[in-house]
């Protein structure tokens, strides 16, 4: 359990040494804001709001992963997916949304987590709309599983990862699914036929 | 014995073109039957929360002209009977938010610690008084100066609560055409004004 602490401590010496605070509600509001337009531009078809805001997320992950690794100092691998998994939930969520999700529900073969989050800064005040869809379809949240996914795709993970329970759904937690697809071998570039 | 004291009847959220945001009522305590009922129709309750609009409108006139300011608490707006009465608060967009007022609405039991902190601490002024005298005394005098300014604090934030939510769209509530407006679904907001109603009390500093 030592590398599990050590990555809390490395995470809350970073949030409160080398990190730029900014006000929370400008976050929430903006982020919020967004998903709500993107409801309205895709005329509450929540499926595709789900795909666009993991789109958003991956995009937002290929480019957050450097400044992880570079206030984070790391200079090494995570020696396994478990590893990985403390560095995401208390590292990373630490340093960048200042949450430290509890990681749960391991499977037998290491290689799919659950991240649980106690807290949730981009859903405060947020209520679903009522119109008996949202409900069931939207992940209010999803960007997050785009970073994710975008973050360790470039540290040669793929990963696939999805919500499976929101508290704004009415569900007791908010839990995101983390699945180890495979690692990325440094792969020959197709070759053109 | 029994005490009677002062509750939330109805509680009202009023939109900037004048349109009825939000109204909840709430019941108030029978003594002819020794249940809560509503003391009066819905019908009654829109009707007298319409007749406070032109009170709103004209302190507000009086407020600007006197150069005091152009929102807050509005204090007494209407005192309907001898147990009704209507306070008011305006937000500087226009917001208005009415607490009706049942001076005898709540029944409080017995002596001592059982319940109702807030209704015996207004007793305990009036030392000399049985506890029903107490309450009599306080419904013909209405309520203290400011005591109502915790009601609209919480409805307030509960309001604000509702802005920051991004699917709630303040124009289609109160558009700037000028009239008419949507009325507030949020279950959230429904289930502050809930608490709001049936947890205030005289004496209560906090909702």
């Amino acid at each position: 359990m030592s590398s599990a602490s050590k990555a809390s401590r490395l995470g809350e010496e970073i949030w409160k040494t080398r990190i730029e605070k900014v006000n929370a509600e400008l976050v929430v509001l903006t982020y919020g804001t967004i998903v709500a337009q993107i409801c309205k531009d895709f005329e509450n078809d929540y499926a595709e709001v789900n795909k666009q805001l993991d789109r958003m997320g991956y995009n937002i992950g290929l480019r957050l992963i450097e400044d992880y690794l570079a206030k984070s100092n790391t200079m090494r691998r995570c020696s396994n997916f478990r590893e990985t998994a403390e560095m995401i939930a208390k590292v990373g969520f630490k340093i960048f949304l200042n949450v430290t999700p509890t990681i749960t529900n391991w499977t037998g073969d290491n290689k799919q987590f659950s991240l649980v989050f106690d807290e949730n800064p981009l859903a405060d005040f947020v209520e679903l709309p009522d119109d008996g869809r949202a409900q069931d379809q939207l992940w209010f949240s999803n960007i997050l599983c785009g970073v994710l996914r975008g973050a360790l795709e470039m540290v040669q993970m793929q990963v696939e990862t999805h919500f499976i329970s929101d508290v704004l759904r009415g569900h007791d937690t908010t839990e995101m699914r983390v699945t180890l697809v495979r690692y990325i071998d440094d792969e020959l570039p197709p070759e053109d036929d | 014995m029994a005490t009677l004291i002062p509750s939330i009847a109805c509680l009202g959220v009023i939109g900037r073109n004048n349109n009825p945001l939000h109204i909840q009522i709430f019941p108030s305590y029978d003594p002819s039957t020794n249940t809560y009922v509503a003391a009066r129709t819905s019908l009654q309750f829109h009707l007298l929360l319409s007749s406070t609009l032109d009170v709103f409108d004209l302190r507000a006139r009086r407020n600007a002209a006197a150069g005091v300011g152009l929102s807050g608490d509005f204090g007494l707006l209407h005192a309907v009977d001898d147990r009704l009465a209507a306070y008011g608060f305006e937000t500087n967009t226009g917001t208005k938010f009415v607490a009706v007022v049942d001076m005898r609405g709540r029944r409080v039991d017995g002596r001592g610690g059982g319940g109702g902190a807030g209704g015996h601490g207004g007793g305990g002024q009036q030392g000399g008084l049985t506890q029903g005298g107490a309450a009599a005394a306080a419904s013909s005098v209405g309520l203290r100066e400011g005591e109502m300014k915790v009601v609209f604090k919480a409805m307030q934030t509960a309001y604000i609560k509702l802005l920051q939510n991004p699917f709630f769209d303040p124009d289609e509530h109160s558009p700037l055409s000028g009239t008419g407006g949507k009325k507030i679904t949020s279950k959230k907001f429904a289930e502050d004004m809930r608490r709001i109603g049936e947890n205030w009390r005289p004496g209560v500093t906090a909702l």
